[in-house]
């Protein structure tokens, strides 16, 4: 009811609207009157490195396309007024807007404003953004990064899948959601990101161990999802997105609508929402019950941006409903063996968007406050303060016996968990050569579970410091990087069902990075960063004591677990010829300290269901390492052939064994066909993953052996459309093309059923505004 | 006509952010802290044999303390040779005070459950299922055997929830509440 409200805003506020939309490898924005926020007329933006530029046109907008990728200085000059510079590092589509000062008021002061460019990370890091990221639009965040080199999903049946970074996942990566960590419970390898990608106008991944920035847990890397920053521009303007998927029937329309009010007050808002429905998916060769997902996200933001300070406050929710896949569901180990015997489930299914037992259901609330203030003297400060509720349900099919009939629709697991952080930065003023930033951070957490025993009732506090420098300078090809943190972590761990455990938990830490970049003239860049991160052992770790039932085992805690410290080295080179070639390779050496597994034992758990293999919580020193290369070689101007490889191995160091659940190899191949040589050229793309058998894992720790190699195929066209002058952005994927039967190693349903047959979707983008 | 325009903005803007602030409002959070926990479902499996003279025989498989912690406890079955049993089977949560009858639940919903029974031994039969479901086809609460010549063997009890009873093989079907293996032996 509440979207449906929120929708007819959206339809009743359309004729007011304008279209600015940038395709990525462009520079593009408006120069406008620092004093009056009014745009000013034919401006001269140049690029100081290759002399390109362009001339502002009436209305104060310019766009500098056909650029590679870099870093480039933006001067922006007009007569009569001052000269601005932004030093741009394009990896996508970069939108920047100019403030001169009209010469009269600034006889006295000539300011060169650096815009707050965020400094490029020594890390290797994957960017999605533009019109690679709306061909994903209406898949959940694990699939929507899955094509990224070094980037897989750890997939529970076909709606549930968590983004992995270099074969780490959970609890071992971090999310930033418009820059907060995302809290929810996501240790649980069946406990999806709760987060709408629609939000997003830009993902990256940061590969490998990243704690000094982003604080505890980030040992496999970082996944920041950022929302486009709120108009600074007078006017009105928005986006609808539909999308269908032939499998499952699935539907999802999302809208955007944001402004800001110009004049003295230059006020801020933007609203976003979105809805998705799809009922029971379908392999190649029969339908999965009850895989049917409902969801409705909804975000606000109202922001407030002078030259010196901002302020924004944003809020989002997400809901979801989701089906499990009901053959998944199993008393004990005999029925898991017949499972897998039968290769083919016992139901075939039948299309229905009913979602029964199993599910989930799932809201997450973040409502963030930041604000920052440019001292000018000494550097910028900036604030954020942010709460977090996460409520999760579970609806086991293994309804309880007895239960009074006002009981059947109470969850069988419940958890509640709330978290509150407050972060301060500041980012002191350049120093000769020098940036920096140095930031504490809080974190207080509070999570109850008010059904189901399966993890302790706990707080969590957090404090932590930083401190990180760059060293760059203009004309040098070396840019150095070099930073220090502490954490602090207290841990009370309540009680657990009927019992209460009382125990506390101190950890801290220290973690450091050093990083560089090597610029070679034009050819090629070099990245390298050695760098540690740590984890504390996450309660479920420490207590877990059951069964777990979609693997069918036994899992036992224990509470004396040390935390988790990893030590990542990683090189990245990458080329690029500015022609026809450019080619990125990243090589990881990530070693693990006191690697927190499930460890096999010998005698199995009996209950009255039967017996089932005993997992106990254990530490070991682990080592990943691995190659992720990605090249794009243009074999005529239309045609471009693309290239992604993920290689990895995962060793455990203490019983030298290999390490369960990692990726196997993965090799794609893609052939993209552009209609001409513009930006938004109409384009056809065939790609191909061979994904390989993993061939290493544990010996006797599984009942199937890891499923054979496969080879997928997809299709994907995409073009834009002109109706008086209004754009309409149209894409048409073909996913698993050849409606090819297999199944994936990282799908912890594969002892069930098949993976997704094929999916045709079509997707449609309108973006509006006024002037 | 532009201060129309501008005024419809102001309004549209008004409007959304209004909008937003009102659907932002709460989210429903009951914090009952008392965590409830229907951990263990069924504790015990409780066998009567009846033999056509005599008197009854009993067997308990039980496991209170839930899955982790200890193994359940399978009381040896003592039969006596060349006689005519019928077995009745109960199922009881017993952690629960007082015990829960899980039996009457089964029977309620008869359709959805079955009792598989697998022997080992030479003079251990299969029993014969002899109670229906609502559609006529096996549950397997009562069942009835003949005990051949002095001997050992074990009987195996699954209590399965949704299989489909139609298929070829009912008992690799649907999902498994309780499985426990009795000793038996068989005695002149």
């Amino acid at each position: 009811m509440r979207n449906r409200i929120f929708y007819l805003f959206l339809i009743s506020c359309l004729p007011f609207v304008l279209a600015a939309q940038n395709c990525a490898w462009s520079i593009s924005g408006t120069v406008l009157d620092a004093d009056t926020g009014e745009p000013m007329a034919f401006a001269n933006i140049q690029i100081k490195e290759t002399n390109a530029g362009a001339i502002a046109d009436a209305n104060g907008r310019y766009e500098i396309a056909n650029l590679c990728e870099g870093t480039y200085t933006l001067v922006c000059t007009r007569v009569g007024c001052n000269h601005e510079e932004h030093l741009i590092q394009l990896k996508s589509n970069v939108i920047t807007d100019f403030k001169l000062q009209p010469e009269e008021n600034t006889l006295e002061k000539v300011t060169i404003t650096a815009a707050a460019v965020k400094p490029q990370s020594t890390q290797a890091t994957e960017t999605i953004s533009g019109p690679e990221l709306a061909s994903t639009q209406g898949l959940n965040l694990g699939e929507s990064l899955k094509r990224l080199p070094g980037v897989t999903i750890l997939s529970t049946g076909a709606t549930i899948a968590k983004p992995m970074i270099q074969g780490l996942h959970s609890n071992r990566i971090l999310i930033l959601n418009n820059g907060v960590r995302q809290e929810g419970q996501q240790w649980g390898s069946e406990h999806a990101p709760e987060i709408d990608p629609f939000i997003a106008d830009k993902v990256s991944v940061i590969k490998g161990a990243s704690s000094v920035r982003y604080g505890a847990d980030a040992i496999g890397g970082v996944i920041l999802v950022e929302p486009r920053a709120l108009p600074t521009l007078k006017g009105m303007g928005g986006e609808v997105n539909l999308v269908g998927f032939t499998n499952g029937r699935t539907g999802v329309a999302s809208g955007l609508l944001q402004g800001n009010m110009g004049g003295k007050l230059p006020l801020a808002g933007r609203i976003q929402g979105t809805l998705k429905k799809g009922g029971n998916l379908q392999t190649p060769d029969y339908f999965l019950n009850n895989t049917g997902v409902e969801e409705y996200d909804f975000s606000w933001a109202v922001g407030l941006k002078k030259e010196r300070f901002s302020t924004e406050l944003f809020y989002s929710r997400f809901e979801t409903k989701l089906g499990i896949y009901r053959g998944s569901h199993i008393g004990n180990t005999t029925d898991l063996l017949n499972a897998i015997e039968r290769e083919r489930p016992s139901e075939d299914g039948v299309f229905s968007y009913e979602i029964g037992r199993p599910q989930q259901r799932i809201s997450h609330e973040l409502f963030k406050f930041s604000s920052a203030i440019e001292t000018g003297d000494i550097g910028k400060l900036s604030l954020q303060l942010t709460r977090q509720f996460n409520h999760r349900r579970e609806y086991d099919a293994h309804r309880a016996y007895n239960e009074l009939p006002n009981q059947i629709t109470q969850p069988s697991i419940e958890f509640e968990i709330t978290t509150h952080t407050a972060d301060l930065t500041w980012e002191h003023k350049p120093i000769q050569n020098l940036r920096g930033d140095i930031g504490i951070s809080f974190l207080q957490q509070v999570n109850t579970t008010d059904r189901g025993a399966l993890i302790p009732n706990y707080k969590n506090y957090n404090g932590s410091a930083f401190w990180i420098e760059r060293w760059k300078k203009l004309e040098s090809p070396l840019e150095l990087e070099a930073g220090v943190r502490y954490d602090y972590r207290q841990l009370e761990v309540g009680r657990q069902g009927q019992d209460t455990i009382n125990q506390d938990f101190n950890f801290s830490n220290v973690s450091g990075t050093v990083g560089a970049i090597y610029r070679f003239p034009k050819l090629v860049n070099l990245r390298f960063n050695v760098g540690t991160a740590w984890r504390a052992p996450h309660v479920s770790e420490l207590y877990s004591d059951g069964v777990h039932h979609g693997s069918a085992t036994y899992e036992k805690g224990d509470a004396n677990l040390q935390p988790e410290r990893a030590l990542n080295t990683s090189l990245t080179a990458e080329l690029d010829n500015k022609k026809n070639f450019d080619a990125n390779l990243t090589l990881y050496y990530n070693v693990i300290n006191n690697y927190i597994f499930l460890n096999p034992q010998a005698t199995p758990q009996l209950t009255i269901r039967g017996a089932f293999p005993s997992f106990y919580y254990q530490q070991a020193n682990a080592r990943l390492m691995g190659l992720d290369w990605s090249a794009n070689y243009k074999i005529v101007p239309n045609f471009t052939l693309e290239s992604r490889i993920s290689l990895l191995r995962g060793w455990n160091r203490t019983i030298e064994d290999d390490l369960v659940l990692m990726p196997s190899d993965r090799f794609q191949t893609g052939l993209k066909f552009n209609f001409n040589q513009e930006e938004k050229s109409p384009f056809i793309r065939l790609t191909m993953t061979n994904m390989l058998e993993q061939t290493r894992v544990p010996a006797n720790t599984d009942y199937a052996a890891p499923p054979a190699a496969y080879t997928l195929f997809d299709l994907e066209a995409g073009a834009t459309f002109y109706f008086h002058k209004q754009p309409f952005e149209v894409g048409l994927a073909v996913f698993n093309l050849l409606d090819e039967q297999y199944r994936e190693y990282l799908n912890r349903f594969r002892y069930y059923a098949d993976e997704l047959g094929r999916n045709v979707s079509l997707r449609l983008k309108v973006p509006f505004g006024v002037k | 006509m532009q201060l129309k325009h501008i005024k419809l903005r102001r309004l549209c803007f008004a409007i959304i952010l209004g909008s937003a602030i009102f659907l932002t409002t709460g989210c429903d959070n009951d914090n009952d802290n008392e965590p409830d926990n229907e951990q263990e479902l069924i504790t015990t499996v409780k066998l009567t044999f009846t033999p056509t003279a005599g008197i009854p025989i009993t067997a308990t498989a039980k496991d209170l303390d839930g899955d982790g912690g200890n193994a359940p406890t399978i009381q040896p079955v003592n039969l006596k040779a060349n006689t005519d049993y019928t077995l009745a089977i109960e199922f009881s949560n017993e952690s629960k005070s007082p015990a829960e009858n899980i039996t009457e639940e089964v029977k309620t919903e008869s359709d959805e459950h079955l009792v598989c029974l697998v022997t080992t031994g030479a003079s251990l039969p299969v029993p014969t299922i002899q109670d229906k479901d609502g559609n006529n086809q096996n549950l397997g609460l009562t069942s009835t055997f003949k005990t051949g010549v002095a001997g050992a063997g074990t009987l195996k009890v699954t209590l399965k929830h949704m299989p489909n009873k139609t298929g070829a093989t009912p008992c690799s079907t649907g999902e498994t509440d309780v499985e426990q293996t009795f000793n038996v032996t068989i005695a002149n």
